[in-house]
C-alpha cells in the first residue's frame, strides 16, 4: 500500500496530461470526420503526406522491429537467454501495428475502404504490398500475442492451438516484417525528383530495414526502463546490455552503408552545406547514430543502467528524426510549400502515442508480459538489492534523468526551431510571370472564332437575334472567360443558342451602361431582326 | 506493346500560339461541370475544381494539366487500381475503388493530381481525364475543341509528334529544339512546344527518361524470391538449431541421468 501512496502524485500529474491529450485527440477526431482533412491538417496537394504518415505509420511500424528481431533470435536461432524479452517485444510490436491502423483511419481519405487492396490487386504498387503487410502482420502479431490473453482464460484449447503454430507464425512474421520495414523505404523510391538527395537513395529499403532492427533493440531497452519506473517490473539487466551492443553494431553497419552510398552518389558534401536539410541531416546522424553508437561501445556507459537508457533513448529519437526527415524535411524544398503539422494533427499523434503507453501499462499490469519469476523476486525485494536499481530509486537520479531527457528534447527542439529560420528562406519563389506583355501576334494570326449563331426565338420575341463572336470579342485581347462558361455554354450540341426569354444572360452586359440595354425603352432592333455583320 | 491495335491519342500544346483567352480553361470547367474557382483565370492553380490552367510564365501563356504518361506513375502506385491507363491514352480515376491514401498525389512527377481536402467522408482525387468519354465517342477533348487559335491540338500521338517536329524544322529559330513529352518519364500524351526553355514555363527539365514505376518495380519484382528463399532459410536454421539442442539434451541425459533433476536445462516458457 505504501508503494501505491508513493506513486500516486506522479501518476496523477501524468494523468492530467494524458486526459488533456486525449481530449484534444477526441476533438480532432470529431473535426476530421465532420469537416475533413482540409480543416484538420496542414496537408495540401503539394504536401499530401504529413506527420500521420511520417510519424504514426513509419515509426509505428518500426516499433514492431523489436518483435521480429527478438522472436527470430529466440525461436529460429534458439538463443534461449533472450526468451524473457520475447513477450514485451511482441507486445510492443502488436501495439505499434494497432496504432498504425488507428493512425491510418485518420489519414486515409476513405478509411472504410482500407480492405480494398485485399481484393483489388495492383502488385506494381508498393502501397499494395504495404497494405497486405499491415493486414497480415497485424494478424500474425495478434496470434503471437494471443497466448498472453488465452493463458488467463479457463479454456486451454485455443491456447494450445496457437502454441502449436508458433514456429510457422514466427517465420511468417519475420518475413512479413522484413518486407514491410523495407517497403516503407521503397515507397519513397518513386519520388526521385522530389526527395532531397541526402535521403533519396536506391538503398532506401535497406536503410529502413537496418535502422528498424537497431530501433527494435533500443525500444526494448527503453520500455524495460519505463516498466521498471512505473511497475517495478524489469528484465535481466545483462540481457539489455547485450541488446545495447547489438543495437550499436547494427547502427554502425547502417552508418557505414549510408555514408558509402552518399559518397558514391557524390552528395556527401551536401551534408555540410549551410542548408536546412544539411543541418537536419547532421543532427540526425550525430544525435541519433554517432553519439549513441559511441556511448554503447564504451563498456562503462553500456553497463550502467542509466547510460544504457540514455543511449537507447537517443537511438529512438534519432530514428524518429530519420523518418520525419524522409517524410517531411526531405520533401519540403521540392514541394514549394512549408508543411508544419497543425496542432490538431499533433493532437491525434499525441493521443495515439498516449494510448500506446496506457495499453502497454495495462498489459504489463494484467498479463504476464514480464517473466513471473522476476516479478516474484521484486515483490520479495531481492532484486532491489542490485545497485543499479537502488540508484534508480533515488530522487537525485530521477531528477537527473528528467534533466537529461529535457536537454535532449531541447536539443532536438532547437534543431526543429531552425525550421522557422528556414521558413523564411527564399526558396521556390513562384515562377516569374514576366513584366512585359505577351506577344500573341502569332496566335492572333491563327485566331478562328465560331461563326454567327442564331438565338432561338421565344413567342414574344420582336425578331430573330443573331449572335456574332466577331463583334463581341476584343480581337487584340480575346478573353473567352467573360461570357464562358458561366453565361453561355461552350460545347454546344446544337448550332443555335437556346431561347433566353428575359434576356438575362445578354442582360449581364446589355444593361444600358456597359452596352445597349435590353429594356423596352432601348432599341430592340439593335440586336433583334437585324442582320448581324 | 499490346496497345498497338488502338491509336494513342494526344494533345499538342504550342505555347507560341496561345493568346491566353481562357477558352480551354472554361471548356474544361464546362465539360467537367466544375464550379468557378478564381476571379482571374490566369492566376488560378490546379485544384479539385480546376483540371487545367492557363498561366503567364516568362511572358508566355502556358497550360498545365495531367500529362497522361505512357507509363503513369500514379497508375503504378495506386494500391487498388483506382487509376487506369486506357490504351487510347487517358489516365482516369474510379472513385469507388479509392481508399484515399494519396500516394498518387505524392508520387506524380508533375504534381498534377488534386484532392478534395474538405470532404470528410468521400473525398476524391481530381484531375484531367483527357475527356475519356469524348475520345471514346470520336470527339476531340473539350479544351482542343474550343481553342480558337490551334494552340491546343488533339490528334494521334505519333502524328502530333511528327507535326511538332516539322513545326520546329520549318520555322527555324522559332522553337526550342525539343518536343517536351516525347521522352520525359517514358513519354506522355501531352506534348509541348515552346520558344523559351521549358523550365522557365514551370516544366521540370531534369526528369528521368526512364518511367518512374521501374524504380519501385526493380525492388518489388524481387519479393517472391526473397520471401521463398527467406522462408526456406529460416525453416532450415530453425531445424538445425533445434536439432542441435535436442542432441545436446539427449547427450546430457545419456551421460548423467541422475544429475538431471539438479540442473534443469531451461525454463518453462
Amino acid at each position: 500500500m505504501s508503494k501505491l501512496g508513493l506513486r500516486l502524485p506522479r501518476i496523477t500529474f501524468w494523468r492530467v496530461i494524458l486526459v488533456a491529450i486525449l481530449a484534444a485527440g477526441l476533438y480532432t477526431t470529431f473535426l476530421r470526420f465532420t469537416k475533413g482533412l482540409g480543416a484538420t491538417t496542414n496537408l495540401s496537394a503539394q504536401f499530401p503526406w504529413g506527420i500521420w504518415i511520417g510519424f504514426d505509420v513509419l515509426c509505428g511500424v518500426a516499433l514492431a522491429a523489436g518483435g521480429f528481431t527478438i522472436s527470430a533470435v529466440v525461436y529460429i536461432f534458439h538463443i534461449e537467454k533472450y526468451r524473457p524479452i520475447v513477450r514485451p517485444a511482441i507486445l510492443t510490436a502488436f501495439l505499434g501495428y494497432s496504432l498504425v491502423v488507428v493512425g491510418l483511419m485518420f489519414d486515409l481519405g476513405r478509411p472504410y475502404n482500407i480492405w480494398h487492396p485485399l481484393i483489388m490487386w495492383n502488385p506494381h504498387s508498393v502501397m499494395f504490398e504495404v497494405g497486405w503487410c499491415v493486414t497480415l502482420y497485424t494478424t500474425v502479431l495478434m496470434l503471437e500475442f494471443s497466448p498472453l490473453v488465452l493463458e488467463k482464460l479457463p479454456w486451454q484449447r485455443p491456447y494450445k492451438i496457437v502454441k502449436s503454430i508458433t514456429i510457422p507464425l514466427v517465420i511468417l512474421g519475420v518475413l512479413l516484417s522484413t518486407m514491410h520495414q523495407s517497403s516503407l523505404g521503397t515507397l519513397y523510391l518513386i519520388v526521385p525528383h522530389k526527395l532531397h538527395p541526402l535521403w533519396y537513395s536506391p538503398l532506401l529499403p535497406v536503410f529502413f530495414f537496418t535502422s528498424a532492427i537497431a530501433l527494435g533493440c533500443a525500444m526494448t531497452i527503453f520500455e524495460s526502463y519505463l516498466s521498471l519506473r512505473a511497475f517495478r517490473k524489469h528484465l535481466d539487466f545483462h540481457l539489455l546490455t547485450k541488446l545495447g551492443g547489438v543495437a550499436a553494431v547494427t547502427l554502425s553497419v547502417y552508418f557505414a552503408i549510408r555514408i558509402t552510398d552518399m559518397q558514391s552518389r557524390g552528395v556527401l558534401s551536401m551534408a555540410f552545406g549551410p542548408t536546412y536539410e544539411g543541418r537536419m541531416f547532421l543532427a540526425e546522424m550525430l544525435l541519433g547514430v554517432i553519439a549513441p553508437v559511441i556511448m554503447l561501445f564504451i563498456p562503462r556507459i553500456r553497463n550502467n543502467q542509466f547510460g544504457l537508457f540514455m543511449a537507447a533513448l537517443m537511438v529512438v529519437l534519432g530514428f524518429v528524426m530519420n523518418r520525419i526527415n524522409v517524410a517531411i524535411t526531405g520533401l519540403d524544398r521540392s514541394s514549394g510549400v512549408h508543411y508544419f503539422p497543425s496542432w490538431t494533427e499533433l493532437a491525434v499523434t499525441g493521443s495515439i502515442v498516449a494510448a500506446g503507453f496506457v495499453m502497454f501499462g495495462l498489459a504489463v499490469k494484467y498479463l504476464n508480459v514480464f517473466p513471473p519469476e522476476d516479478m516474484k523476486d521484486i515483490a520479495q525485494g531481492k532484486r532491489a538489492e542490485l545497485p543499479a536499481l537502488v540508484a534508480f530509486k533515488q530522487p537525485l537520479w530521477s531528477a537527473t534523468t528528467l534533466a537529461l531527457v529535457m536537454t535532449m528534447i531541447f536539443m532536438l527542439a532547437s534543431v526543429a526551431l531552425s525550421y522557422d529560420g528556414i521558413r523564411r528562406r527564399p526558396v521556390h519563389t513562384p515562377l516569374p510571370e514576366g513584366s512585359g506583355t505577351v506577344d500573341v501576334s502569332k496566335g492572333l494570326a491563327n485566331l478562328k472564332m465560331p461563326g454567327d449563331l442564331a438565338i432561338k426565338m421565344g413567342k414574344t420575341s420582336p425578331g430573330l437575334c443573331m449572335f456574332s463572336h466577331a463583334r463581341h470579342v476584343d480581337k487584340k485581347n480575346p478573353n473567352c472567360n467573360t461570357c464562358h462558361s458561366g453565361l453561355f455554354r461552350m460545347l454546344p450540341t446544337t448550332p443555335d443558342i437556346t431561347a433566353d426569354r428575359k434576356m438575362r444572360n445578354c442582360g449581364q452586359c446589355h444593361d444600358g451602361v456597359k452596352a445597349v440595354g435590353i429594356l423596352q425603352k432601348d432599341r430592340c432592333d439593335s440586336c433583334h431582326a437585324r442582320k448581324a455583320s | 506493346m499490346d496497345t498497338q491495335t488502338v491509336t494513342k491519342k494526344a494533345l499538342l500544346f504550342d505555347s507560341t500560339l496561345c493568346i491566353g483567352c481562357g477558352a480551354c480553361y472554361d471548356g474544361c470547367k464546362e465539360r467537367n461541370k466544375l464550379p468557378k474557382s478564381s476571379a482571374n483565370f490566369l492566376r488560378d492553380n490546379l485544384s479539385a475544381d480546376t483540371f487545367t490552367v492557363v498561366n503567364r510564365r516568362n511572358n508566355r501563356y502556358v497550360r498545365r494539366m495531367c500529362m497522361h504518361c505512357n507509363e503513369p506513375t500514379c497508375v503504378s502506385v495506386c494500391p487498388v487500381g483506382a487509376l487506369v491507363k486506357s490504351p487510347e491514352g487517358p489516365v482516369s480515376y474510379e472513385a469507388s475503388k479509392c481508399m484515399g491514401c494519396r500516394y498518387c498525389v505524392q508520387a506524380c512527377p508533375f504534381s498534377v493530381p488534386q484532392y478534395e481536402w474538405d470532404d470528410p467522408i468521400t473525398p476524391r482525387v481530381r484531375k484531367c481525364d483527357l475527356c475519356r468519354d469524348r475520345i471514346a465517342a470520336g470527339l476531340a477533348t473539350a479544351c482542343a475543341t474550343v481553342c480558337p487559335t490551334g494552340a491546343t491540338k488533339f490528334g494521334n500521338r505519333d502524328e502530333l509528334i511528327a507535326e511538332a517536329e516539322s513545326r520546329i524544322r520549318n520555322n527555324p529559330g522559332r522553337y526550342v529544339n525539343h518536343v517536351y513529352g516525347v521522352a520525359e518519364v517514358g513519354g506522355t500524351s501531352v506534348l509541348l512546344l515552346s520558344d523559351v526553355p521549358f523550365e522557365t514555363l514551370g516544366y521540370k527539365t531534369d526528369l528521368l527518361e526512364q518511367p518512374l514505376p521501374h524504380l519501385t518495380w526493380n525492388v518489388l519484382h524481387k519479393l517472391p524470391t526473397v520471401v521463398s528463399i527467406g522462408g526456406v532459410l529460416m525453416s532450415g536454421i530453425w531445424w538445425i538449431t533445434k536439432r542441435r539442442e535436442d542432441v545436446k539434451k539427449a547427450e546430457l541425459e545419456a551421460n548423467s541421468p541422475e544429475r538431471e533433476a539438479n540442473s534443469p536445462k531451461k525454463g518453462t516458457e
